[in-house]
């Protein structure tokens, strides 16, 4: 057993920070498109789904074209593909969404290891050359701040872009009318009609939103973290970004906040030789911090009033 | 519906092989010859093919019961599979903690042991349910993955590993393990195998018990009416003076002591200890697909579990003989749920566009898997 004081020096390392929010952003990016799924009313679990169908045709694209861009482009697409087939399950034909979650989290697993073996066999999917990844990218002079400069601005393109989307969404959520439209679409739909607003576009447009989001984090996890694609690869990170999702009630800074605690855990997994924990129990962390969260221990988390209601025109 | 949803499922399927270059004939020969033993051309051993599938069947129907008894009740039991390791873990714990026992008495205890562990992990989420409103599907997930850590946790480098590095626990004592139908014995020659190699076992019949319970549980016992009426309306069974938290939290406890006993009858009768295999475990969700294809009734669950049961076996010889990855039975499960949740089959028989017309209210035959959305939305019992 380590002493104490290991793991206070564990904590001042800026390695530790800048791994944290490498792994924070990577839960991030799914949270966010939850966020956005949920506040429109339609609840989505499908989110590691969408995150793995990402990685693997991003794995697939950059093979094929060597080109890390084009193939993140392809990632995001396939992810916003895959939340499409929940938003016409779940919006158009009113099916449980939490079914349709489930259906796509089983079809996401399925397909990508049944294309995997219809395009290369056998064999290993194989490995993104290292000039092929999303590249990492120093912010000059910022990275020269001591301690701070390492953990923000030595990271990789994504993390900057996830940081930047964050704020992006809070604002679009909580303080444009489009904000205001996707909130009352999920908390009041039939209000929101009466008002004149397309609830089934608004619902469309946040779900698919969702899938890109987490197709861009597919894409981070499969070119970025790692160089190639392994069957069910993502490992439950979809569902930890819904648990981050509620642990930061339905908030994009919450949710953030909540990653941030969820990256630290997973950094102080990996830095594992330092302290003597199983990094099993570790892996645990998040899910049983949500249970905490959920039993109100630390305040109520309440989703949108409409959430995982299909819209029919017309009801009460 | 049901068969429709089959159906259609099988249509897609067969256009994603025929969209991917894979002969979609050659993997359906292969699904049947593997999951029913029939129209095998590679010199499979049908006995050994239908031995496989009930072996699959047996968890299947236990957990299917622990997903649709919820369902009932308007609860979404997603936590299947977390209260079926839940179950294996305390089957292996007391399995090899008493090893020496005789069966008459270790086996009860293996059983019961993994019911009750499987009750208490269901149970978090069924009294989270009741006193803070804390929806069920979210907590079941989470407590899903505590299970699947404990396991690792448990066997590898934990206190069950049977030697570092094996990712194995020990065996569990002969006492604790359900005889398997036939005699395992080499020399004895059974369908023109040894015996020993069909692993089919006495838990076949606990799965049927466990549907027939399930059954009159639900339609002879005042206790089935109190989870019917909560499941059509939280606010008229109040009235009608059931107590609504106590029905979401014996409801949640019962489906994961049935779900328990899967994990507790799946080491006794097949794997006799913990291994990796059980990372990568999803009967509990294979479960749901059971629960709403069986369309929450016993027989229903009992047809669909076989289904379910013939995929995964049949998977794995479409995989040898056709060379298509058995993960193909993943992608038939995902679009037969898609289609029973959908209901595309109705929309397509209502001619399109896409269900537009659709009722709002549910097919009464349904479980009211639906309809724990709109309760959802309804505050905490208690609360109002």
């Amino acid at each position: 057993m380590s002493g104490v004081g290991d793991i206070v020096h564990l904590l001042f390392t800026a390695n530790l920070w800048q791994a944290t929010l490498a792994a924070a952003v990577l839960l991030l990016l799914p949270a966010l498109g939850g966020v956005i799924s949920e506040r429109s009313g339609v609840v989505n679990i499908a989110m590691e789904g969408m995150m793995l169908t990402g990685a693997f045709f991003a794995v697939v694209a950059d093979l094929a074209w060597h080109n890390p861009w084009l193939a993140t482009l392809v990632a995001i697409v396939a992810g916003g593909l895959m939340a499409t087939i929940h938003a016409v399950v779940s919006i158009q034909f009113r099916a449980d969404q939490i079914v349709s979650g489930i259906a796509i989290n089983i079809f996401a697993a399925g397909l990508t290891v049944f294309l995997v073996n219809r395009i290369y066999g056998l064999q290993d999917v194989g490995h993104v050359g290292p000039n092929e990844l999303l590249p990492y990218v120093d912010i000059p002079a910022l990275d020269q701040i001591p301690f701070f400069g390492q953990v923000v601005f030595d990271q990789n393109i994504v993390v900057y872009i996830a940081l930047i989307l964050l704020v992006a969404t809070h604002i679009v959520l909580f303080r444009t009318r489009l904000g205001l439209r996707i909130r009352a679409v999920g908390e009041h739909p039939q209000a929101a009609d009466t008002a004149g607003l397309n609830v089934y576009v608004i619902r469309y447009s946040a779900v698919i939103t969702s899938g890109l989001l987490s197709g861009l984090s597919g894409a981070f996890l499969a070119i970025g973290i790692s160089n190639t694609f392994v069957p069910n690869m993502t490992d439950g990170r979809g569902y930890i970004a819904l648990a981050a999702m509620i642990f930061g009630k339905w908030t994009p800074f919450g949710a953030f906040i909540a990653c941030l605690i969820f990256g630290l855990g997973q950094a102080i997994y990996d830095n594992n030789s330092i302290i003597h924990v199983s990094p099993y129990l570790l892996s645990m962390l998040p899910y049983l911090l949500t249970l905490i969260v959920l039993a109100g221990l630390v305040g109520r988390a309440t989703p949108p009033a409409a959430d995982g209601l299909p819209y029919v025109p017309g009801s009460e | 519906m049901p068969v429709g949803s089959v159906l259609f499922a099988f249509v897609i399927g067969a256009l994603i092989c025929v969209v991917t270059g894979a002969n979609p004939i050659a993997a359906y020969a292969g699904l049947v010859c593997g999951g029913l033993g029939i129209g095998c051309t590679q010199g499979e051993n049908p006995a050994l093919q239908i031995s496989n599938t009930i072996v699959f069947f047996i968890p299947l129907v236990t957990t299917g019961v622990a997903v649709a008894l919820p369902f009932r009740a308007g609860l979404f039991n997603i936590g299947a599979e977390g209260q079926l390791l839940a179950g294996s873990v305390a089957c292996c714990a007391i399995g090899i903690k008493f090893a020496d026992l005789p069966a008459p008495i270790l086996l009860p205890m293996v059983l019961v042991g993994g019911m009750a562990a499987g009750a208490i992990w269901a149970g978090i989420a069924g009294v989270l349910k009741a006193t803070v409103g804390a929806h069920e599907v979210v907590t079941t997930i989470m407590l899903n993955y505590v299970a699947q850590w404990l396991v690792r946790f448990l066997i590898v480098g934990g206190p069950l590993e049977l030697a570092p590095g094996t990712s194995k626990s020990h065996p569990i004592g002969a006492g604790a393990q359900l005889p398997t139908l036939l005699p395992a014995d080499n020399s004895v020659i059974i369908f023109g195998l040894p015996a020993s190699v069909f692993r089919v076992h006495s838990g076949l019949f606990i799965a049927l018990v466990a549907a027939a319970v399930f059954a009159f549980l639900l339609w002879r016992t005042a206790f089935g009416y109190e989870i019917r009426a909560v499941g059509q309306s939280q606010k008229a069974a109040r009235y009608a003076g059931v107590s609504v938290r106590r029905t979401i939290v014996l409801t949640m406890l019962i489906a994961g002591a049935f779900s328990g006993l899967a994990g507790a009858v799946q080491i006794a009768g097949v794997d006799h200890n913990l291994t990796d295999k059980f990372f990568n475990d999803t009967t509990g969700f294979d479960a749901i697909a059971v629960a709403l294809l069986g369309l929450g009734s016993a027989v229903g669950i009992v047809l669909a579990a076989l289904l379910f049961g013939a995929l995964h076996t049949g998977g794995a010889i479409m995989q040898s003989d056709a060379g298509i990855s058995s993960n193909l039975v993943l992608v038939l499960q995902a679009l037969i749920l898609f289609s029973i949740a959908a209901n595309f089959v109705g929309a397509i028989r209502r001619g399109l566009p896409f269900g537009r017309r659709a009722s709002p209210e549910l097919p009464t035959e349904l479980p009211p898997a639906a309809g724990l959305m709109t309760e959802a939305a309804v505050p905490p019992p208690g609360k109002t």
